[in-house]
């Protein structure tokens, strides 16, 4: 837990000047409380008593007002500062994390459930903030109580200072003893949250297909059961908040008594009393949280935890130390390619030689499963062969930066996905100083133009989550007029026309050719319309390429 | 808007109110002990005072009134983790009562909720807890910020009685304050709360597309709007905090206030003449005792600012009737007739509509094959069958009764359908297919398998049938994804079978055996499939041409 929180500061790094700002003003405004409830207490018991019984006699009054004004003011400073600076540092991490994920999980976040995903990054970086405000601030707050109460004291009485501060200061101290204990509390209430996430998301993603097996009760049942497993989970943790919170108020009692417990055995002044008694009730404010403390910074652990591990899933395919330069041509070549997706399943290419030309128009058939995907998936650096090698414009793409390597290539997944953002933000996506008549002959192009045309909002018109405020067709196209858009002198269509109707599919693909001019095309697909006019055709079969007639 | 802001507004107050009446039987333990938490307070602000005031020389008290403060020290701790059991266990189950309801809301909307899964299922997750703060530490802490220190003033009235107004005006105060402070806090909740589920929406809907946005190479823009987003979630959460830190300072100022007022009045005016020296020490002990319970009703007031933003969300999810209104089946017919009469749909109001008059039948046995360019409306006739939708217009009838009457459960026990993008969850293959008819023995499920094709490519699989399949189907290409789908359809064995563009994504060879699989899957029952294949069109049956909404040559399609 600790390498987690240390490297967690690592990333706050740039925002130390707002934490430590923070830091201050909390001091500030804890050291005002006990210095307000002291000086009352002093002038009071000096008023009251028949002799003077402190040196300096109406000091304490002089003081009181002035005290009185500052500490609802640093109060209100230190929760303002604190909280501004903990969303800057969060608001970092959210970015790093979101950066992280997009070099370590390129090609998607498959296995690892994307609910369990949005809670790791919304919920976890939020849960953070109990790092800072819950746990490190108080912290620095009641180190500066303890410290001060020791030293007043001190100077009356040592042992008046023991009696008081000791208990003070063993009630700093549990937070950091508790945490290991309340650690794995909080990792089962973070982890009961992501997989009570995920149980909501998974059947509302498959809506369609979870009412359509009437599977609503079913997946009711699995959100009421994650919700029990979560409660069973804050259960304990607030249980252990809960005794840490009774240990806390024992110990700043026992400050208080002790105090008294002093006086009352002989020792010497009764001011010493009076000031011990109502420091102890001041610190007792901001030290009867610390106990709880020790709970949020084990929650927060937690999540540091879950959030590093997902950061730290290993890329799948490693950049290379020393980058070679980016080859002047564009034309690939596969020698003896050897792949499988992992050890235990069946090797998708055993072998594979292929050359694609500057300018070829290739089109790959094969059935599903052929491997026509992992072709894409292998030129893009999605994933590496395990056997030999690749190669663009005569250079080895392992030795070439993946992001680089990516500029050359644009690629229609099967998965291609549209944002909940306009036509034209989706466009753009592909290039983003894209002139608006680039964007509609790409629309044309990919055969879409005209519907766009008729749409009132036009270009702006919004796409849905997923595209899904278009027809599955439609959806497609725009997907692919985005690719027809990026420069990249290499394309792969991966299926461009599934989903279209026949006399669309056959328009689009009499046009490809001249849409792509220039550039070198991988059509993949399940077959030839006749149409599309290729260079070349291969067959994807046994892991190898074959030469094929349409 | 205003006006509707309103409506929202008494929506939510009008859940927080529901809710509130509720817990209230399970809260009046945890209230019981806080009362008696802040009585043991005041009898030992007493023991002390009188200790103190023994050692300034007044009175006789000793080492009795120590133990017993330290016993009352003891009591009180006990009392406290007792009260937290009792609220932790009030706000469980209200919990679970409420997570229940609108997640079966969520499910009953289905497809016709167009708001991102991420906004919906932090409906279901984020703004819960947002309730249950409001439950057990809200609603506690405000009975207990009148209770406590209305008692607190009581006693330091009996020793004192000006001290006792000094408080008691203080007390008063602090509710006049709160609302002053307040009165913005409520509109800037919400606000933030918009802001926050915007950013899960955007999260989710980048983190889904990620391929997409590596290989465009637009991550680390991406990262920046990502920022952007951040940075505005922050400014929105600071402005709802300023304020709700103005009625804690407010506090400040008054505790501060009572202190410098008590010290005033005992140490100075009334000073060495004091006729009651245990009494000011006392009551200046009162003070810490006396705030606490409005400090701890300042710290979770920021809870109800929370919830209320919360509940506006979820009163309107919550308000819809918890059963879907129609119909149930009697029983279960073998054979369906489906006629549409001049139907008409439109998703939104400023396009085309997808369905504009559409008018066909079909038989028992027989099966009807949609056609027509992307956008036609195919997928919409197979929506409407599904009860995902409602018509406009039209009139829509299963053996002559109409559809619409039926529940859209009810109606969907009818249906099995494959939809365009067929969803695999996140399970096993088997228990996918399962899915589609949970009492289904393994045999059944595997001989679904086989007909559809799924067990092509599942024995080349190290798990076969029993392999993990994520969220969204990872592992699987699209043609196998949408397999499984048609394996459920075969399990489903319902009399009318709806496909959406069953074979996209399929090789010619491929396709040709999950038509002939299909075929037997039509045979005998009422099919409508809409599919651009032209091998599909060919081997399935009777092709409905469709455009625009609306069926071409439609005299002859529109049946005898």
């Amino acid at each position: 837990m600790r390498a987690d929180l240390l490297r967690l500061f690592g990333l706050w790094r740039d925002r130390r000047g707002w934490l430590a700002a923070g830091a201050v003003v909390a001091t500030l405004s804890a050291l005002a409380g006990i210095a307000l409830l002291t000086l009352a207490g002093r002038a009071v018991a000096d008023g009251v008593a028949p002799a003077a019984i402190f040196a300096g006699g109406a000091a304490a009054f002089l003081w009181l007002r002035p005290v009185a004004v500052l500490r609802p003011v640093l109060r209100y400073l230190d929760r303002l500062v604190s909280h501004a600076a903990t969303f800057r540092a969060l608001a970092d991490t959210r970015v790093w994390f979101f950066r992280r994920l997009a070099e370590r999980l390129p090609a998607g976040v498959g296995f690892r459930r994307t609910g369990d995903l949005l809670g790791r990054l919304v919920s976890d970086i939020d849960a953070l903030d109990r790092v800072y405000l819950g746990a490190l601030l108080p912290a620095v707050a009641a180190l500066s109580v303890v410290v001060a109460v020791a030293l007043v004291l001190g100077a009356i009485s040592p042992l008046l200072a023991l009696m008081v501060a000791a208990p003070l200061a063993l009630a700093l101290l549990l937070p950091p003893l508790l945490a290991p204990g309340a650690a794995e509390a909080g990792r089962r209430v973070a982890a009961a949250q992501g997989s009570l996430r995920a149980a909501v998301v998974d059947p509302l993603t498959g809506i369609e297909d979870t009412l359509a097996s009437g599977a609503e009760g079913l997946a009711a049942q699995r959100v009421a059961q994650e919700g029990s497993t979560l409660a069973r989970a804050q259960r304990l943790l607030a249980r252990r908040g809960a005794w840490g919170g009774a240990a806390g108020s024992v110990l700043t009692q026992a400050a208080m008594l002790g105090a008294i417990a002093w006086g009352l055995a002989g020792g010497a002044e009764v001011a010493g009393v009076v000031l011990g008694l109502f420091l102890a009730t001041a610190a007792a404010e901001t030290l009867g949280l610390m106990p709880r403390a020790g709970a949020a910074l084990a929650a927060a652990g937690a999540s540091a935890r879950r959030l590093f591990e997902a950061a730290d899933a290993i890329p799948p395919v490693t950049e290379p130390a020393a980058p070679a330069e980016m080859p002047k041509g564009f034309a690939i070549r596969l020698e003896d390619v050897r792949f499988a997706w992992s050890p235990d399943r069946p090797a998708v290419f055993d072998g594979l030689t292929l050359e694609i030309p500057e300018g070829a128009r290739l089109a790959l058939l094969g059935p599903s499963g052929a491997g026509k995907s992992s072709l894409a998936a292998l030129l893009l650096k999605l994933a590496a062969p395990q056997g030999g090698r690749i190669l663009l414009g005569d250079v080895d793409i392992a030795t070439l930066p993946a992001d680089r390597l990516r500029a050359r290539i644009a690629c229609l997944t099967q998965d291609a996905r549209l944002f909940d953002d306009s036509i034209e933000d989706n466009l753009r996506i592909a290039k983003p100083d894209a002139e608006e008549a680039a964007l509609w002959r790409a629309l044309d192009a990919a055969g879409i133009g005209e519907l766009v045309r008729t749409l009132p909002e036009g270009l702006k018109t919004r796409c849905g989550e997923a595209g899904l405020r278009f027809s599955g067709g439609q959806a497609r196209r725009l997907a692919l007029a985005r690719v027809l858009l990026s420069e990249a002198p290499v394309l792969i269509l991966d299926e461009p026309a599934a989903g279209l109707d026949p006399d669309t599919e056959r328009a689009f693909l009499e046009t490809l050719a001249e849409a792509t001019a220039g550039r070198s095309v991988i059509l993949i697909t399940h077959r030839l319309i006749g149409v599309e006019r290729p260079t070349r055709i291969l067959r994807l079969a046994g892991g190898r390429a074959l030469p094929a007639m349409g | 808007m205003s006006r509707q802001m309103s409506e929202t507004d008494r929506a939510a107050r009008a859940l927080l109110g529901e809710e509130a009446r509720r817990a209230r039987t399970r809260l009046a333990l945890p209230f019981a002990l806080g009362v008696a938490q802040v009585t043991a307070g005041i009898a030992q602000a007493m023991l002390i005072a009188r200790l103190i005031a023994t050692l300034l020389g007044f009175g006789e008290a000793g080492w009795a009134e120590l133990a017993a403060a330290a016993a009352l020290a003891a009591l009180s701790a006990g009392l406290g983790v007792a009260q937290e059991r009792a609220l932790t266990a009030a706000g469980e189950a209200a919990k679970a009562r409420l997570r229940q309801a609108a997640f079966s809301r969520l499910l009953a909307a289905g497809p016709a909720d167009e708001r991102p899964v991420g906004e919906r299922a932090a409906l279901v997750v984020d703004r819960i807890e947002a309730m249950e703060g409001y439950l057990t530490r809200w609603l506690p802490a405000a009975s207990l910020a009148v209770a406590g220190p209305a008692l607190v003033a009581l006693a330091a009235g009996l020793a004192d009685p000006t001290s006792g107004a000094i408080l008691a005006v203080a007390g008063l105060l602090v509710p006049v304050a709160m609302a002053v402070t307040g009165l913005g806090a409520a509109q800037a909740s919400r606000r933030q709360f918009e802001a926050l589920g915007r950013l899960s929406g955007r999260f989710l809907d980048r983190m889904r597309g990620l391929p997409t946005l590596v290989l465009f190479r637009r991550q680390d823009a991406e990262a920046a709007a990502l920022s952007t987003a951040a940075t505005e979630l922050r400014r929105r959460t600071m402005r709802v905090l300023r304020v709700a830190f103005l009625s804690s300072a407010a506090m400040e100022v008054l505790a501060a206030g009572a202190i410098a007022c008590l010290a005033i009045r005992h140490g100075y005016v009334l000073g060495a003449a004091h006729p009651d020296p245990v009494a000011a020490i006392f009551v200046l002990l009162l003070v810490p005792a006396f705030f606490a319970p409005l400090r701890a009703f300042s710290m979770a007031y920021h809870e109800r600012l929370s919830a209320s933003g919360a509940a506006a969300e979820l009163a309107p999810l919550l308000s819809a009737p918890e059963a879907e209104p129609g119909l149930v089946l009697e029983e279960m017919p073998r054979r369906l007739v489906v006629t549409f009469t001049d139907v008409r749909l439109s998703y939104d109001p400023t396009r085309p509509p997808a369905l504009d008059g559409l008018s066909f039948r079909v038989l028992p046995g027989e099966t009807l094959v949609l056609t027509g360019p992307s956008g036609a409306g195919k997928s919409s006739v197979l929506r409407l069958l599904m009860g995902f939708r409602k018509p406009d217009a039209g009139r829509i009838a299963l053996n002559g009764q109409d559809a619409t009457l039926l529940k859209p459960s009810e109606l969907r026990k009818l249906c099995a359908y494959v939809g365009q993008r067929a969803h695999l969850f996140r399970g096993t293959l088997r228990e996918n297919i399962r899915l589609a008819r949970p009492g289904a023995t393994d045999a059944e499920v595997e001989a679904a398998a086989e007909a559809a094709q799924v067990m092509a490519f599942a024995r080349g699989l190290s798990q076969g049938l029993d392999t993990l399949v994520g969220e969204g189907g990872f592992g699987l290409s699209g043609g196998q994804a949408q397999r499984v789908a048609v394996a459920r359809a075969f399990l489903r064995d319902a009399p009318l079978v709806l496909l959406d563009e069953p074979t996209a994504h399929l090789d010619p060879g491929t396709e040709a055996e999950v038509l002939d699989s299909l075929r037997r899957l039509c045979a005998g029952r009422t099919a409508i499939v809409a599919t651009h294949s032209r091998a599909a069109q060919r081997a399935l049956g009777r092709v409905l041409e469709i455009d625009g909404g609306r069926a071409q040559g439609a005299r002859l399609a529109a049946g005898d």
